[in-house]
């Protein structure tokens, strides 16, 4: 093998250390024969993790565009009619910003002093202004799974709230004062990570930095932990503690996500004020960091629009979610018989496409409107609805009256939202959404970002722009789980950093941070939360996670059994019960949607293999999970409701405004009605009210959603066999 | 007159020398020459795979260039690094990160790849390993396996090393190998 050996001879004997017996030559082409294994074991292995990813973020990302496309079709219907004053509570709602307040009224609401600590108590006592012995102490009692109690709760978000007010929208901080600063990623309710931070780098002080790049909230259970940890270090070290907000820094990704069911559960009676606080104190998140004038720390990343210029001046407090654009009037100008003929979602196979929350992609021709680039209706190509009939036909099946065309009258409140929106704020709201949701990718461009349904995705070219306009030399950001926490791309110009460890479950990856000082380059520390404290091999943690994403696509599968099988039967016109592997990976990529290797899976999915063909009844019953435990005559009802269930948990989320945990079945009916409508599904009132009524499992006229939801976890019957 | 023939060159000539072996040059991969031999269903295979590996968010079926060796080696294979970059045209470092190939460039390289004669079998790999197996016991020192896999033939980094034998050697650091090639070729 030419050079090759040669240069390895004299290596050979110079060392004396392990006395090799056996020719040179036969030494090196057995070396050779195992490298080579060895190299094939890791790139099967690497396949697998790929496949696990895969299945993990398509399912993760498609849950995150199932609330996007939820959200349009709400503001579509607020913005095109004004329903009957019932249904009206029910929608506005989601979209009510606040009552007629100012922030001094807003101050007396979340007023602490009324709460009285019970002598009962056994948790931390705060005092304020903050002080290094409170946060330890905080900090302690958190890790021995302490809860603070609710005035305390209250009075620190309070003063968080005060504090972030008079911060800009862009941080700057420098490294000559203090040597080295510590950046960290997406910790998404992970507190063992974070206290794993602490402890091998330090807490935070003057003289130790930290920059917080977003996404402290949801998946995770101890979202509130972090974050009244961070902001107890913010209270106490202003300067140094850097908050940037993430895109799940967002009341209504939260309801999705779980971090108000986190909040509600531990505080049955002040959490539906704690959630208000928070929501506030979110829109008032800094939206970026840059350190010593050279690197740009946001959370999701940028646009070939991105203007720090315009970033730092906006109103960021107005921009209390992402899903909720600025509202705009009606203006139908003559567009009543309008066609509408393209299809929104795209023909790209393998990938679900939803319009993007801000891109304008230029191949869309829609005649209506312009303005609001969120709420493109979704509507087929087959179907030549005008704007009218499709509106019209909507209404109905929502059962909301006919009122049309009259200008929405803008909800007071306190915020300056009123009054027209202008070109100004949406092209804000969009270098918003694009700075928190974007994601780069390895072509030069920028394009909507169908994939999560908001932001940009963004290449080298952009990445060499943005940062050239603004004198950057790097780009450090989060948003994306990565294996090994930490991620470089565009040339080693943009950097992700991802400190939530064992992501998607138990050994998916690790986590990391970065140590930054005046050189600007940056640090890994890795690191991964174990709770049983044994390091599992590679194999073994590609096997374990591998088992659990397997679990996760099983459950879908079997959300989507009938529609499966419809799709099986179509190939099978002979009724013979077998299709070939090509057909079963088209039909079920054509139902589910995910963009998975579905040919790749196959080996681990389907066991009923006869003759290369497969026996699709025998393995929809394979699948081994029970129903729900739900008991409902009609099971295509029951399975729609599986398949939405998310869907439906967010809107009951909404509807329960005093977050009690509890809806009326009227309420039901009305979400149900609304869901249908979202889904173009035709039910019968007969069929809504029965359903409510076989829900109620205690017959007192409310439905306790916990209640409702848990019902409806299916049990993977396979699991135990592991 | 004829100078010794000697198989390599004088060391430390004075002017840079190209990095040819002296036998026989080996030509270089022609794409075109490879007939497919493939089933239908075994691409469909390989297409699944190779979209795996793509990470464009277009789905363009592209992979770059340095993928292309773990992406056969996925599928089965398992060629030396030598043996990647030939199929690949001899890419600089460079070329393999930046350079990218579809699906249709793809398939002939694989094709090569697995029409090569010494694919190595678990008996081979066994035959390999026994190399060492000094004492004729079933078992290799696994110091010894370390030092020889990082530093002889494609050298493995020692991480790469300590992840092979993770959790391996017994508690006189011994490797009973044939149940290590078990365990390699069972993932």
């Amino acid at each position: 093998m030419g050079c090759g050996m040669r240069k390895s001879e004299p290596k050979l004997k110079k060392c004396d250390r392990v006395s090799i017996s056996v020719p040179a030559a036969t030494a090196i082409r057995a070396a050779l024969l195992i490298q080579r294994w060895y190299r094939q074991y890791v790139a099967r292995l690497e396949m697998r993790r790929r496949c696990t990813w895969n299945i993990f973020q398509s399912i993760e990302y498609a849950g995150q565009q199932d609330q996007i496309k939820l959200y349009s079709f709400f503001g579509h219907l607020m913005d095109h009619f004004t329903p009957a004053c019932s249904e009206r509570n029910l929608i506005s709602h989601i979209f009510r910003e606040n009552e007629i307040c100012r922030d001094i009224e807003w101050e007396r609401y979340f007023c602490y002093k009324s709460v009285e600590v019970a002598d009962s108590y056994s948790g931390p006592h705060l005092t304020f202004p903050m002080t290094f012995c409170g946060v330890s102490k905080l900090v302690e009692a958190f890790k021995h799974k302490q809860q603070l109690h609710a005035r305390y709760v209250l009075q620190l978000l309070g003063e968080t709230w005060r504090l972030l007010r008079i911060l800009p929208n862009i941080n700057h901080v420098s490294t000559c004062h203090t040597k080295e600063i510590t950046i960290c990623g997406d910790l998404h309710g992970h507190l063992e990570d974070l206290l794993l931070i602490f402890y091998k780098n330090g807490l935070p002080s003057l003289e130790k930095p930290y920059v917080f790049n977003g996404d402290y909230v949801d998946r995770g259970k101890n979202s509130l932990e972090i974050l009244l940890i961070l902001f107890g270090f913010l209270l106490l070290y202003p300067n140094d503690i850097l908050l940037n907000r993430g895109n799940h820094e967002d009341h209504i990704v939260n309801l999705r996500y779980g971090f108000t069911k986190e909040v509600l559960g531990k505080y049955r009676v002040h959490g539906k004020k704690i959630l208000k606080l928070l929501q506030k104190i979110f829109s008032w998140l800094p939206l970026a960091t840059v350190i010593d004038q050279k690197v740009l720390v946001v959370h999701g990343g940028i646009s070939d629009t991105t203007d720090l210029d315009v970033i730092s001046r906006v109103d960021r407090h107005r921009y209390v979610s992402a899903l909720r654009p600025p509202k705009r009037s009606l203006t139908v100008n003559g567009d009543k018989n309008q066609t509408i003929n393209e299809e929104v979602f795209g023909q790209m196979e393998g990938r679900r496409r939803v319009c993007s929350l801000t891109y304008q992609s230029p191949v869309q021709k829609f005649n209506i409107p312009q303005r609001r680039s969120l709420h493109n209706l979704p509507i087929s190509s087959q179907l030549n609805w005008t704007v009218e009939e499709e509106l019209k036909r909507r209404r109905r099946q929502a059962g909301f009256n006919q009122s049309y065309g009259e200008p929405k009258k803008s909800d007071s409140d306190s915020d300056p939202e009123s009054g027209e929106p202008t070109e100004t704020d949406e092209n804000e709201w969009k270098q918003i959404v694009d700075v928190l949701w974007s994601d780069p990718m390895p072509q030069n461009g920028c394009m909507p970002n169908e994939v999560r349904g908001g932001g940009c995705y963004w290449g080298p070219d952009v990445t060499q722009e943005v940062l050239e306009k603004h004198n950057l030399q790097l780009l450090i950001r989060s948003h994306e789980c990565k294996q090994e926490g930490y991620e470089f791309c565009h040339d080693r110009r943009v950097l992700t950093i991802f400190s939530a460890s064992n992501y998607y479950d138990l050994g998916s990856n690790r986590g990391a941070y970065i140590r930054m000082g005046p050189d600007l380059v940056p640090h890994f520390v890795q690191y991964q939360a174990s709770r049983t404290g044994i390091e599992l091999s590679l194999r073994q943690s590609v096997g374990h996670t591998e088992r659990s994403a397997l679990r996760s696509l099983r459950q879908q599968l079997f959300a989507h059994k009938s529609d499966l099988i419809s799709a099986f039967q179509e190939y099978d016109s002979e009724n013979t019960g077998l299709i070939s592997q090509s057909q079963w990976a088209s039909a079920t990529e054509k139902v589910l949607n995910l963009g998975l290797p579905w040919r790749v899976l196959r080996p681990q999915l389907v066991s009923s293999m006869k003759d290369g063909m497969v026996d699709y009844h025998k393995w929809i019953q394979e699948l081994s999970i029970t129903e729900p435990k739900l008991e409902i005559s009609d099971t295509s009802i029951l399975e729609t409701m599986y398949k939405n269930h998310s869907n439906l948990e967010t809107i009951f989320r909404i509807i329960d405004t005093d977050h009690s945990g509890l809806i009326s079945l009227e309420e039901f009916r009305q979400t149900w009605k609304l869901l249908s409508s979202h889904l173009k599904m035709d039910i019968s009132d007969k069929a809504i009210t029965d359903l409510a009524h076989s829900i109620d499992f205690n017959k007192d006229g409310s439905i306790d959603i916990n209640e409702f939801m848990e019902a409806f976890r299916l049990v993977d019957l396979s699991a135990h066999t592991e | 007159m004829a100078p010794k023939k000697k198989e390599e060159p004088k060391p430390a000539p004075a002017a840079p020398k190209p990095p040819e072996p002296e036998r026989p040059k080996t030509p270089e991969f022609d794409p075109a020459s490879v007939t497919l031999e493939f089933t239908p269903d075994q691409i469909e295979d390989f297409k699944d795979a190779f979209q795996l590996f793509d990470r464009t968010p277009t789905n363009e079926m592209k992979i770059t260039y340095a993928q292309c060796g773990d992406l056969i080696r996925a599928l089965g294979q398992n060629p030396t690094n030598a043996e990647i970059m030939h199929v690949l045209g001899k890419p600089t470092a460079e070329d393999m990160q930046s350079k990218m190939l579809d699906f249709d460039q793809f398939l002939p390289m694989h094709q090569h790849i697995c029409k090569a004669k010494d694919r190595g079998t678990f008996e081979d790999f066994v035959e390999g390993l026994r190399v060492f197996d000094k004492e004729g016991n079933g078992t290799v020192m696994g110091a010894e396996l370390r030092h020889v896999l990082a530093t002889l033939g494609e050298k493995m980094k020692e991480d790469e090393v300590e992840q092979l034998m993770q959790n391996q050697e017994d508690a006189n650091g011994c490797i009973n190998y044939e149940a290590f090639v078990k365990y390699i070729m069972a993932s």
